[in-house]
């Protein structure tokens, strides 16, 4: 999950006999020294106010330009399959209003692509497109999909009065 | 609600419908005699050879399915109407109100079950299929008008297999919406800035441990 995503957070305080850092010689951490953690610890030092967390590179400015210029086709899931809900997670830890905004604005224009596609395309044909959306995305675009595909298996099945399976078997002799 | 199938997003699966639209009302002109049904749903009857009576589909199938009658297409299922029909559906971004909710169900059930009384059955085969494509794609384009602020959508018209098909799509982005465009996530500086003084007071100061 999103938890384990990796974060680069700033100390504030100093820190002792933590192996968190494990290129670090001694036992220790000073202040201002930039690690990274798994957001779970991230987050939890940030409410001691022990570090601070910086904006992770999936949300920063090189990813938003390109989010804005070309929404539908930027591969967010090579940057984190869990963009939104890490998104929404990481927006007020950072205190970034604008992450809210990005979501927003990224969702609201790769929907439609998810839209389209997911009702219309096959699936093979769908592959490409499939490597670059979130974990969000692929659920929502499978139940698409596999609404489509149960309506369209209805469809094409033959006539069919189902008798039930205990009345189609028979009768054991007593015992 | 919906009963057996699937799905945390209440999905009716497309023969749970299709028993739905089974409950539907069509004409019969059958060829036995036989005293009223009474039934929970009504009264159904008396049949007299030749006569044209109204029951329930799935009685008029069980019936069919006997040899016991021939069943009347309904009105709305004949090549001149729905030509009209498809025409209204190309021209126009509404949906035709000319259509049964559940004709989707209804159309399949008497091609699998009575086909022999259908007229042009292949001309009114296809006929459908095409008025299903063209209003789907009515669907797609007006979902596509989502974003952020959309709290409903209205689509009027709109057939039972046609939403039920939207339905599991339709709740999940909606959910996405709501969750990226709740305040929350866009938080007041104020707001934050008043909550953080606040857990620093109340977290004890503690050294890190191994």
């Amino acid at each position: 999950m999103f938890l384990s995503q990796i974060v680069s957070v700033i100390f504030k305080k100093e820190a002792s006999g933590v192996g968190i850092d494990p290129s670090s010689e001694a036992d220790f951490i000073e202040v201002d020294s930039k690690v990274e953690l798994p957001f779970w610890l991230a987050h939890e030092l940030q409410l001691r106010q022990a570090v601070s967390v910086n904006v992770p590179p999936c949300f920063n400015q090189k990813t938003r330009l390109e989010i804005q210029a070309d929404c539908a086709s930027v591969d967010i899931r090579s940057r984190c399959p869990y963009f939104y809900e890490f998104g929404c997670k990481i927006a007020p830890i950072v205190g970034d209003r604008t992450i809210g905004v990005l979501l927003l604005s990224a969702f609201k224009n790769r929907y439609k692509e998810i839209l389209t596609k997911a009702h219309t395309a096959a699936i093979a044909a769908g592959s490409k497109f499939w490597t670059i959306l979130t974990n969000e995305e692929i659920n929502l675009y499978e139940t698409a999909q596999s609404a489509m595909a149960s309506f369209k298996k209805w469809r094409m099945g033959g006539p069919r009065f189902q008798i039930a399976s205990i009345l189609g078997r028979k009768r054991k002799p007593a015992e | 609600m919906a009963g057996q199938s699937n799905h945390e997003l209440s999905l009716f699966s497309a023969e749970e419908l299709e028993f739905i639209a089974e409950d539907e009302i069509v004409d019969i002109v059958p060829n036995l005699k036989m005293d009223p049904l009474c039934l929970v749903s009504g009264d159904f009857g008396p049949f007299t050879p030749q006569i044209v009576t109204q029951v329930p589909l799935w009685l008029a199938i069980a019936l069919k399915r006997r040899g016991k009658c021939s069943i009347v297409p309904p009105q709305w299922m004949s090549v001149e109407k729905l030509t009209q029909v498809l025409e209204e559906e190309r021209d126009s971004q509404e949906m035709s109100e000319h259509l049964p909710f559940h004709y989707v169900e209804i159309s399949r059930l008497l091609f699998d079950h009575a086909r022999d009384n259908i007229p042009d059955a292949y001309m009114v085969r296809s006929l459908i299929e095409d008025i299903r494509d063209v209003r789907f794609h009515k669907v797609e384009t007006d979902l596509e008008g989502f974003n952020g602020f959309t709290i409903a959508v209205k689509i009027k018209n709109l057939s039972a297999m046609e939403v039920n098909i939207v339905r599991p799509f339709i709740g999940r982005a909606l959910q996405a919406f709501y969750k990226h465009d709740s305040p929350e996530l866009i938080p007041d500086p104020e707001r934050v800035s008043e909550r953080r003084p606040q857990v620093a007071q109340n977290a004890p100061r503690r050294q890190l441990r191994r």
